[in-house]
């Protein structure tokens, strides 16, 4: 049973009477009128029970994009029933940005006549990666006085799949027209170890002397270049760090989401340049993986993998890493660690390990770093804003120093704010593609 | 009902509960309560329905121990006086009628404005054991100080109270200087252990000794006699114990009305916003669905670590460590800029550096290599020297 603020007004009603005949007969005879009227309405509404509620969802969405998760409410019983229902998201899902989540939860006010069916919308707007999961629908058919009315809570399953935003998208397009230039280019200074014989073609001004074939400009009687284009079909294992340390806020978010849209921008490029991309998210245990993607299919797959990965609260295990990869990976591939360069993490944990990845793979180091530390560091206008900004130099030393070691031990390091770290790590699989180092 | 001609998949309908299987949960659910209330409702029966008056202190009709004056109270009742029961003089103002004896026992307990309030009744007083009172309504009588233990007293006087009492055995008594009064029960000393006079039109009479009829001695000799023939003498009797509680002002019965006879649906009124409230309370209670749980994201910020480290620096004053720390990032930048490699001593850095700021070199390895300051002022300084030299380097 639920009342309605009409119920109330009627209450109030009772006012006039009670002060016109003050007696305590008055209050009791109005007592039983607001309670006969609640009854009476109670018993002449539909039952909730009656309603058949489906859902209809799509499976996932975009963070930052909206999903229309509908709700079909048909009538099984004899009265029509007036309805109000709330289909119940998590705070995060829900429109209205700041507002208390009482204010934005979304209540359809609808009718539903014998054996009709109605459809109501709840437009949402995921704020967070991950599985969304539907609470209860609460349905409320109210009486044909609006006095009282009767509720029950059904739980109907769904679950929307809020997957990463992407917003590194937007460097794409730039870095696949890089990757095109490595193509074919002719020039010697691209020609190394890792790249491979494309083609042969006409002389144009411009092209470096050194590539001409001269076997084949004596057979064709014109002078002939060789082309070269990046290696194919190598292997790139895009590794998350979940541990504590991605935890930790920067800007907006926190490392782990930096970590997540350069893995997704590095992913996709690599699939462009025909790489075979997978993915490891690893703390303690594997937290996700995707394996073996093909090209046109690894943005939602690598999506897919990270919309539910989470920063947990444990060390992260190197060894445990470290074997992980040595199974996934039969020959050289490179090895793209999405970190922290946190320096007491690497000390005790990555530096005695990573050696063991280096001699066979080439190892990226990708780190978040924090634009608040540079604040720090710069501000020192009073003696308190001075020892602030000798803690931050103190850091900023020791992390150097960490990424010193890990260069000396074959590690490439790349740290960058979170905006910055996907087009830089995205530039750095460039470079060592051009240089045939993968 | 027939089965539906449509129904997609994954359509619910109900929550697989009936009318009596929610009942029966329902009432499951309540039973503690509602034991836990009967138990609330039974106690507090416990304590208010067994509660006839009672009353410890010595000389009140409400108390039936051997100090209390129960049994008087109760035949005088028998006898068909009215007995109203007070314990401040408000309330003993209230309930004279006018033509009632009102009886003060004891005077440790009793003001002056509770005196006032009762000296301007017009009603008979009975003081008991009130020498204090007694002098201040009349100044020419007074408590003996040497009348000695109970003992039995012949009336030896007119009063035909006391005639009819003959002897009592008694306390005390009350010396008149006046003559106005009439002394009865005298003890060797000459002092009554009762006396009555008129005042103002009304009678005073005065007993020396609470004993008189307390519960226990009420019964010796002509005790109740006299007791019962001086309380009785009108149909109503004031029976005022002063108490603890009496304290502040005597208030008069002003007449002014209370606001519920003046406006009279006041009081229906108010029960009736009781209602709407416990209206507006049911509307409120019943929320539309259960709370939706989520579990929040750690709001730890990345600096905070750097940021407890500078305050670690402030609290034991590390002026050396802070300084180190800032030569250090400044030698580094410097070093970089200047295209030194990292493994550049400082002799070398120091000559870099001078020659590219054309600064004295000595100026240069104090600034960067030099002591440590000691004090927030050597720190601040250094923070501001360094900071000059880096952009003189950085300049292009």
């Amino acid at each position: 049973m639920a009342l309605t603020s009409r119920a109330v007004l009627v209450a109030l009603a009772g006012l006039v009477p009670v002060a016109l005949l003050p007696a305590p007969l008055t209050v009791g005879v109005w007592a039983l009128v607001v309670v006969a009227l609640c009854a009476v309405d109670v018993a002449l509404a539909a039952s909730p029970r009656e309603l058949a509620v489906a859902r209809r969802l799509p499976t996932s969405v975009r963070l930052s994009g909206t999903a229309d998760a509908e709700l079909t409410l048909r009538n099984t019983g004899r009265r029509t029933a007036r309805v109000l229902v709330r289909d119940a998201w998590p705070p995060s899902t829900l429109p209205g940005g700041d507002a208390p989540t009482g204010a934005r939860t979304p209540r359809h006010r609808v009718d539903v006549p014998p054996g009709e069916r109605r459809r109501v919308t709840t437009t949402l707007v995921p704020t967070r990666r991950g599985d969304a999961v539907a609470g209860r629908v609460t349905v409320r058919t109210s009486g044909p006085l609006g006095v009282a009315g009767r509720q029950v809570s059904l739980d109907v399953p769904g679950r929307l799949r809020v997957l990463p935003e992407f917003a590194s998208r937007r460097h794409l397009p730039s870095r696949l027209a890089r990757l095109r230039e490595l193509d074919g280019r002719a020039a010697v200074q691209v020609r190394g170890a890792g790249t491979e014989f494309d083609s042969l073609r006409e002389y144009v001004d411009g092209d470096d002397v050194r590539s001409i074939d001269w076997r084949a400009t004596a057979r064709r009687r014109e002078v002939v270049v060789r082309t070269w284009r990046p290696e194919r079909d190598r292997h790139v294992l895009l590794v998350l760090d979940t541990s504590r340390t991605s935890a930790a806020r920067v800007l907006d978010g926190t490392r782990l989401e930096a970590s997540v849209e350069a893995a997704l921008l590095l992913g996709v490029l690599a699939a462009h340049a025909g790489d075979r991309v997978e993915l490891l998210a690893y703390d303690r245990r594997v937290r996700a993986r995707a394996v073996d993607t093909h090209s046109s299919r690894v943005l939602p797959a690598l999506a897919d993998a990270l919309a539910t990965v989470q920063p947990a609260l444990v060390e992260t295990d190197w060894p445990g890493l470290v074997a992980q990869v040595r199974a996934r990976l039969s020959r050289r591939a490179l090895v793209v660690l999405l970190t922290s360069l946190d320096p007491a993490a690497v000390e005790q944990g990555l530096l005695d390990v990573v050696g063991g990845l280096t001699r066979r793979h080439q190892v990226v180091l990708a780190s978040v770093a924090d634009p608040e530390l540079e604040e720090l560091r710069t501000a020192r206008r009073t003696i308190d804003q001075v020892f602030d900004a000798a803690a931050a130099e103190r850091t900023s030393l020791e992390r150097a120093a960490v990424a010193v070691r890990l260069r000396q031990r074959g590690v490439e390091v790349v740290e960058a704010t979170p905006d910055d770290l996907a087009p830089r790590l995205a530039d750095t699989y460039l470079a060592l593609k051009a240089a045939g180092r993968l | 009902m027939t089965a539906p001609a449509w129904a997609p998949a994954g359509e619910v309908v109900g929550d697989g509960t009936t009318g009596r299987s929610r009942a029966a949960r329902r009432w499951r659910g309540a039973r503690p309560w509602l034991v836990v209330l009967a138990l609330v409702v039974a106690g507090a029966l416990a304590l208010v329905l067994p509660a006839p008056p009672t009353s410890n202190a010595p000389g009140s009709p409400d108390n039936p121990g051997p100090a209390g004056s129960r049994a008087v109270a109760q035949v005088l009742q028998r006898q068909g006086v009215t007995v109203e029961s007070v314990t401040t003089a408000s309330a003993a103002v209230a309930a004279a009628t006018g033509d009632s004896t009102v009886v003060v026992v004891g005077d440790a307990l009793l003001g002056t404005d509770q005196l006032d309030a009762l000296v301007a009744l017009d009603d008979d007083l009975v003081l008991v054991d009130a020498g204090w009172a007694l002098s201040t309504l009349d100044p020419g009588i007074s408590a003996s100080s040497s009348a000695g233990a109970a003992r039995s007293r012949a009336a030896e006087c007119a009063d035909p109270d006391a005639l009819a009492a003959g002897t009592v055995v008694a306390g005390g008594g009350y010396r008149d200087d006046t003559g106005r009064a009439v002394v009865c029960f005298p003890a060797a000393d000459g002092s009554g252990a009762y006396l009555t006079f008129e005042q103002d039109g009304r009678r005073v009479a005065a007993l020396s000794d609470i004993r008189l009829l307390s519960n226990d001695r009420v019964d010796e000799e002509g005790n109740a006699a006299l007791v019962l023939r001086v309380l009785g003498r009108h149909d109503h009797l004031v029976w005022y114990v002063p108490s603890l509680n009496d304290v502040g002002p005597v208030t008069q019965d002003t007449g002014t009305p209370a606001l519920t006879d003046l406006v009279p649906w006041v009081g229906p009124v108010t029960w009736w916003l009781v209602l709407v409230l416990l209206v507006t309370m049911v509307w409120r209670a019943r929320r539309l669905g259960p709370v939706v749980a989520e579990p929040l994201p750690v709001v730890v910020r990345s600096a905070e670590a750097t940021r407890g480290r500078g305050r670690l620096y402030r609290r034991v004053r590390a002026h050396g460590h802070a300084a180190a720390a800032l030569r250090a990032g400044t030698a580094a930048r410097v070093a970089h800029r200047l295209g030194l490699p990292r493994s550049a001593d400082a002799a070398a850095v120091v000559d870099a550096v001078a020659r590219a700021t054309g600064r004295p070199a000595r100026d240069i390895e104090t600034l960067v290599y030099g002591p440590p300051p000691t004090d927030d002022a050597g720190l601040l300084r250094l923070a501001d020297d360094l900071h000059h030299l880096e952009s003189e380097v950085h300049r292009p």
